[in-house]
């Protein structure tokens, strides 16, 4: 009754009211993300970064202010250094090698069509195995005295080729990286079928029609088709690799003397065998800015080079 | 009729009255995770419960490398557990230091029996400016040389003494084709045993006390860590240790592994290998016997010195828990004659004067500890955390011969100046 008079002695336009009663709406649903990206992203990140501040050993009110000498003393560190290097090998060699991996199998596994179901779940299996498993597993595969690897070689008569695979500095990462490379090509095999999946027929007919070879329709056709999943594949990579820990945990434990150290292992060191809350949580604060910085010119780069199907 | 409905009525207020009575949890965090080992613990616990109602005890195992992180989370949110478990030294004092640990010096001042039952050596884990704040009650474990009867004997070999017989056992080892010491660094502790045992018996107990104290003129530049590195390093270089040995895990068993199969003649361990090896494979036990680390030309380190620990675990009470007397009335049952009957039977050496064991095994252990003149706890637990972990990453290193002695011992030297003061 009373939104009747209401409704009578303003005359606001109907239109208007639509998009007002539309904000509100838009803000409710909107709300609840907000309410969780604040509890869960943004205090946590503040909270770092105020820890970051302080010399703290994580116990008690023993905390000094010391301001930006954790920070200071950040730029100096040679390990975090050899860390960011060693995360951006990771970061060049895993979008190298799993995004044409993945674009291979998805293509060769769609043009199979539906004989390659049980190829499909073969491939896709690494994925579905948790990283502490495959850590395990392949740290007795690369074990240097009784692991596969070099037992076939030395059966092979390859004993030169058999080595030291975890427990040599210059090995160690590459060693970690094939396993790593391993464990995600599946996905964006997946992320690939999708989009391959998600290809209009009428494109490819269209072009055969045209007399377009098969490798020009590769070219031309299907893989500017895919480019929006390959730029979200690029840039899933790059962080997941600047931010990678459990596997490098798990094999190496960031060894030997830090030759596979990454981000991540060195921060989990810094803070829960060190006690070093602090300098760790300058730490998990750079590494927060430099992921972020990576995403945003990646993204950035590889819209410049979008080109129109 | 009615008299049932009033015995069930003064039944549940008697349960009402003793519930109201039972306010006092405690709670007791261990890393006790064998069956045996849970099992001690919970039979000690139930004894305390028994003598002691209204008190309730909750006991929690955790796995030992979760506990680490699980326990300084728990402190760091002001929820610590009223018993905890450490293994003394740095990392204990960390806590000691953040006034989160009780003194336990008053309590033991009253239960003075309780006190003198334990062995002196037993106390000085837990021991920081002359108060103790923790209770020793598991077990003797010192790093000693496994190695295999059988191996020596085919080469003819003798447990050697001084370190140029033992580079002379891992020349003919080497000519052999068997690795002489199997070890799995990847945690870097195994291999940081070597390191220690040199700087022993270099420079005898003091080099290392006076660096991690900064007193008397101490310094991890002292000669005594220069040339332990150059001699860790001469062992490397003699082809002394298995193939990985800096990538292998020791939690999977790796090193016990290259024993078994004979791949290599000797693991420098604490002596909790034994127990290992005995459940994993008692029949290779028929075989192993164990040696004092050699002496070093010109050393001055007493041969009969180890590098261990008597008594770890060590069991502390949080500042936070609200029933301190209840908590250290347990901590006596932790370590009372049933819970060292029972830990003798499970193969372990509990920290208590004129202990009766039978095992003959056992009883080796237990005279080789007694005659050492002292214990130098392992440097990683004796140490702050930060240096601690340094240790561990550089001995890792000069094992992997990727840094040299001068530069391990000068990078522990700026951290000690900087941390400890």
């Amino acid at each position: 009754m009373s939104t009747i008079t209401s409704a009578k002695t303003a005359p606001i336009p109907l239109e208007k009211r639509r998009q007002w009663s539309q904000a509100w709406v838009a803000a409710a649903f909107l709300l609840p993300a907000l309410l969780l990206l604040g509890v869960f992203l943004v205090y946590p990140l503040l909270t770092s970064f105020r820890l970051s501040l302080l010399n703290w050993n994580g116990l008690g009110n023993t905390a000094q202010y010391v301001g930006l000498h954790n920070w200071a003393e950040l730029l100096h560190d040679s390990t975090f250094l050899t860390a960011i290097k060693n995360n951006g090998l990771l970061a060049l060699l895993s979008i190298a090698i799993q995004i044409p991996a993945g674009l291979v199998l998805a293509f060769l596994l769609n043009k199979a069509g539906r004989g390659s179901t049980f190829l499909k779940v073969l491939y896709f299996l690494p994925l579905l195995m948790s990283s502490v498993a495959i850590g395990t597993v392949f740290r007795s595969v690369y074990d240097p005295n009784f692991g596969p690897i070099n037992s076939l070689l030395r059966a092979m008569h390859l004993d030169v080729l058999a080595q030291d695979w975890l427990g040599n500095p210059s090995l160690a990462l590459p060693s970690v990286i094939a396993v790593v490379c391993w464990q995600n090509i599946p996905f964006y095999m997946l992320l690939f079928l999708a989009g391959l999946a998600s290809m209009p027929a009428e494109l490819r007919e269209a072009a055969l029609l045209d007399g377009a070879s098969k490798r020009v329709i590769f070219w031309r056709i299907t893989l500017p088709f895919l480019q929006g999943t390959i730029r979200t594949a690029l840039v899933l990579s790059l962080i997941g690799s600047l931010r990678y820990f459990d596997l490098i945990y798990v094999m190496t434990g960031g060894g030997p003397s830090g030759a596979s150290e990454v981000m991540a292992t060195y921060m989990y060191r810094t803070v829960f065998a060190s006690f070093n809350i602090g300098y760790g949580a300058a730490i998990s604060t750079a590494m927060f800015i430099i992921v972020a910085v990576a995403a945003g010119l990646a993204l950035r780069t590889t819209r410049r080079f979008e080109t129109e199907v | 009729m009615k008299k049932t409905i009033l015995t069930v009525l003064t039944a549940v207020l008697a349960a009402g009255a003793s519930l109201a009575q039972a306010q006092t949890t405690l709670d007791l965090w261990h890393i006790q995770t064998t069956e045996n080992g849970k099992k001690i613990i919970q039979d000690a616990v139930n004894r305390f419960q028994q003598a002691n109602p209204g008190i309730k005890v909750r006991v929690t195992p955790t796995q030992n490398d979760a506990y680490k992180s699980k326990l300084k989370i728990a402190f760091g949110a002001g929820s610590a557990p009223c018993v905890f478990m450490s293994w003394g030294g740095g990392p204990l004092y960390e806590y000691v230091r953040s006034n989160q640990v009780v003194d336990l010096t008053p309590y033991l001042d009253k239960n003075a029996a309780f006190k003198n039952r334990l062995l002196p050596a037993s106390w000085s884990p837990v021991t920081f400016n002359k108060r103790i704040y923790g209770i020793p009650a598991e077990n003797t474990a010192v790093a000693v040389i496994l190695y295999n009867k059988e191996l020596f004997a085919r080469y003819g070999l003798k447990p050697p003494r001084t370190w140029d017989e033992l580079l002379k056992v891992v020349g003919t080892l080497k000519k052999n084709n068997v690795a002489a010491f199997s070890l799995a660094n990847k945690a870097k502790w195994p291999g940081s045993m070597f390191y220690a045992y040199l700087v022993d018996r270099i420079g005898g107990p003091t080099v290392f006390k006076s660096a991690a104290l900064r007193e008397k003129g101490g310094s991890f530049t002292d000669p005594a860590f220069i040339r332990a590195g150059e001699l860790l390093q001469e062992l490397v270089k003699a082809g002394g240790f298995v193939q990985g040995y800096n990538g292998l895990d020791y939690d999977s068993g790796v090193s016990r592994q290259l024993l078994y199969s004979g791949r290599a003649a000797m693991e420098l361990m604490g002596t909790w290998e034994l127990g290992n090896i005995k459940n994993e494979n008692p029949e290779f036990l028929k075989k192993v016997d164990f040696f004092a680390f050699p002496t070093v030309p010109g050393g001055k380190g007493n041969p009969n010195a180890v590098l261990g620990t008597v008594g770890d675990n060590f069991y502390s009470i949080s500042r936070g828990c609200k029933n301190p007397e209840a908590a250290f009335k347990l901590l006596t049952y932790l370590i009372d004659e049933q819970a060292v009957q029972e830990r003798v039977a499970d193969n372990r050496l509990p920290p208590v004067k004129n202990l009766k064991v039978s095992d003959p095994l056992l009883k080796r252990i237990q005279t080789f500890v007694s005659k050492a003149p002292s214990v130098q706890l392992w440097y990683d637990q004796e140490l702050p955390p930060q240096l601690g972990e340094l240790h561990k990453d550089t001995s890792q290193a000069l094992l992997g011969l990727s840094i040299t002695p001068q530069s391990a011992a000068a990078q522990m030297e700026n951290l000690a100046k900087k941390i400890l003061k």
